[in-house]
């Protein structure tokens, strides 16, 4: 019955002394906390590095949570400056295909991707593949909307900006994704030919 | 000016007034164009929506709770202060300085001419320490310590 319980109860359960219940809310989360790590590091050693110092922050931080928000959104909070850090520090590259100055002309292959009937899993090895050509930020507000289910105000508060902010960034990284998509889909369709 | 993008993706986010929702449907149906663009839109969203989470390595749990066994227990503050006492007590402290200020200039004669401000007697002559070189040393001291401060800083932004 452990698993139903709330995050609430299990933060309580842990204040009051019983810390082997934290592996269970490490459970509930470290999923979406390693594929936010991973928008950051692109390799996975590198992404459980940051999603195990992430969690080992919050279980040192535990008793300043304050409960006026949810425990994910202030998890992922804890989560993005710890990636950002490890960012810093490491000072890595990103892939991104993004320069303004060297748009790539793209040919709408969205269209050419249903009607070629290529099969669902397919679609998604495709947008992981886009995704991590995003800018890290782009890749993280695109997760933590879709996957994480986050309201805007929600990844405002993660990413320390205005929600309008990250209304107009998430607009722009959904463009962006677009056009990865569709790059891919055309070296696909290239393939194919 | 909204692109059609931007139109449709707010039109599937969810977020618009049932009016502005009837104006975009109207155009999804009657314009090819934003037809085109909702299909693809669409299915990107339904491919983010679905998309699965990227899986640790199966230690990962292990790996979080061997390190947190090595941290001290964290506990709930108890101590956490009301902003209402705060206030209260600021409230206190003002009115009460207010009130003894009020006294004070009500029963003052202000204009006495008598009264002289009392000379302050210490053991030591000030007027041999105040010297320009003093004060300049003393700015001097003032500023390098501002820059230490300003370095320090300037370092921790940027680590």
């Amino acid at each position: 019955m452990q698993e139903q319980q709330t995050d609430y109860a299990l933060i309580t359960a842990v204040l009051e002394g019983n810390t082997a219940v934290y592996a269970d809310l490490v459970k509930r989360h470290q999923r979406f906390v390693f594929t936010m790590a991973m928008r950051f590091a692109k390799n996975r050693e590198d992404a459980e590095e940051i999603a195990q110092d992430c969690f080992v922050k919050a279980y040192k931080a535990l008793g300043t949570f304050q409960h006026t928000s949810k425990f994910s959104t202030w998890l992922y909070t804890i989560a993005y400056t710890t990636a950002m850090t490890f960012l810093r520090k490491k000072k890595l590259s990103t892939l991104s295909l993004n320069d303004d100055e060297n748009t790539v002309q793209i040919e709408n292959h969205i269209s050419d991707y249903n009607a070629n009937g290529i099969e669902k899993k397919s679609g998604y090895a495709y947008l992981s593949q886009a995704i991590e050509l995003l800018l890290p930020d782009d890749a993280m507000i695109i997760t933590l909307f879709y996957m994480g289910e986050q309201s805007l105000e929600e990844i405002a508060q993660t990413m320390h900006m205005e929600s309008k902010t990250i209304k107009v960034k998430l607009h722009r990284a959904r463009t962006r994704l677009k056009e990865k998509l569709q790059y891919l889909l055309k070296d696909e369709v290239k393939e194919l030919i | 000016m909204k692109t059609i993008d931007e139109e449709i993706w707010d039109y599937l986010d969810g977020g618009l007034t049932a009016d502005q929702k009837r104006e975009i449907a109207a155009k999804i149906n009657s314009d090819p164009a934003y037809q085109q663009v909702y299909t693809e839109l669409q299915e990107i969203q339904q491919l983010m929506k679905g998309a699965e989470l990227e899986e640790p390595s199966m230690s990962f749990t292990r790996n979080v709770m061997d390190q947190v066994s090595l941290e001290i227990a964290p506990i709930a503050l108890k101590t956490k202060v009301s902003k209402t006492i705060i206030y209260s007590i600021a409230a206190f402290f003002l009115l009460s300085i207010m009130a003894i200020m009020v006294y004070t200039i009500a029963n003052s004669t202000l204009s006495d001419e008598s009264f002289k401000v009392p000379d302050l007697k210490l053991p030591v002559n000030t007027q041999e320490f105040i010297t320009p070189t003093s004060i300049r040393i003393f700015f001097f001291v003032d500023i390098v310590l501002a820059l230490i401060y300003l370095d320090s800083f300037l370092r921790r932004k940027k680590a």
